[in-house]
């Protein structure tokens, strides 16, 4: 797939999303149906506190979770969120770092923004800015920032080489990242790969896990940990239509798919500039 | 757009930093104005409190003339005739 028909795709998903004010279902791939996005993210590590400090919207549900990154936040950091979307992080992060800090979201959704924006007015947020920008190309001073936050969109990018040489050019020196994002262990048939649908649900734009690292390491970051790794819960893959088409198709068996799906893992990293 | 976080915002293309603010319309925070990139030219609008920092190929042509011709009167010569990627002369 050529990346610009990527990076329209994603757009084109999350802003439908966006607009239909639940994600479930809305990325089959990744979605266990019927949880709603407040149970989704207490499964993840969010607590019930900070669940319930957060506007109501904020949260759609889309992230694979990134309370540890959260937790490491001191009072006046500047914080950046890739990859905003509805500003639940966003906002769980300008609690954290108080009014003598400050939290950026960018995000290329123009309707994700929307949301957030008004998410923001509803919990009378004094320091969070929304701004509609690309991950590749963020409109951000260098040096400027003293955490970058990103909860499962870099896998999304088409050049992920960019997106994490652009957050190390616009963190501080000692300046950290803390992410979550899906990886793979093994790479992926490309009946999966190519499925939209598994795309915008994390998976078929995700990379190799090494490789990710490797991408992290070739930017510059220096004690590249992995602060955490987990099978992601993938169980509705099966039940995505493109999927069963192909299961069909290709005579692959269910169990084959099950065994992929236990291939793709959500992992948090932390590194330093 | 809040001004106290306007420290840390740069042109997404050339990176040039500061970028040069004008509002045309301020209540608690800036709902309408412009950044202008001395580095590169580009201009970006402020719509509804949100700054637009795409980059030229998400840009929609249409969107951005309309913001233009919106408002023409307050906008500096330079961005309504050479702004970067469109403008109302070229």
């Amino acid at each position: 797939m050529k990346d610009e028909n990527l990076r329209k795709i994603v757009r084109k998903k999350y802003s439908k999303i966006a607009k239909e004010e639940s994600s479930c279902c809305g990325v089959q791939s990744t979605c266990e149906c019927g949880d709603t996005p407040e149970a989704k993210s207490k499964k993840i590590g969010y607590t019930e506190e900070e669940l319930s400090s957060i506007p109501k919207g904020a949260n759609m549900g889309l992230g694979c979770g990134n309370p540890v990154a959260l937790a490491s936040l001191k009072e006046g950091e500047v914080v950046l969120d890739l990859g905003s979307g509805g500003g639940f992080d966003a906002f769980l992060a300008a609690k954290r770092v108080g009014e003598h800090g400050k939290v950026i979201g960018v995000d290329m959704t123009p309707e994700m923004l929307e949301k957030a924006r008004a998410n923001a007015k509803k919990g009378k947020f004094k320091n969070v800015e929304f701004r509609l920008g690309e991950i590749e190309n963020l409109p951000v001073a260098d040096n400027s920032v003293d955490i970058i936050i990103s909860n499962c969109v870099i896998n999304l990018s088409p050049d992920k080489e960019r997106v994490f040489n652009e957050a190390h050019r616009v963190l501080r020196d000692g300046g950290r990242v803390m992410i979550s994002d899906i990886v793979l262990l093994e790479k992926l048939p490309d009946f999966l790969k190519n499925s939209v649908e598994a795309l915008t649900g994390c998976v078929a734009g995700a990379m190799l896990k090494d490789d990710y690292i490797g991408t992290i390491k070739k930017a510059g970051f220096k004690d590249i940990s992995t602060v955490s790794e987990s099978v992601y819960p993938i169980g509705s893959l099966i039940s995505d239509p493109k999927v069963k088409s192909a299961i069909r198709k290709y005579k692959i068996s269910r169990e084959q798919v099950r065994n992929y799906a236990k291939k793709v893992v959500s992992i948090k990293l932390s590194g330093i500039k | 757009m809040k001004r106290r976080l306007l420290e840390i915002l740069a042109c997404p293309m050339c990176k040039h930093h500061p970028l040069e603010l004008k509002v045309f319309d301020e209540k608690q925070e800036i709902e309408e104005g412009v950044l202008m990139c001395e580095g590169c030219g580009r201009w970006y609008p402020i719509i509804e409190t949100i700054p637009h920092m795409l980059p030229d190929d998400l840009r929609e042509e249409i969107e951005d003339k309309d913001f233009l011709k919106k408002w023409k009167k307050e906008l500096p010569k330079r961005v309504l005739a050479k702004g970067k990627p469109f403008n109302l002369e070229e």
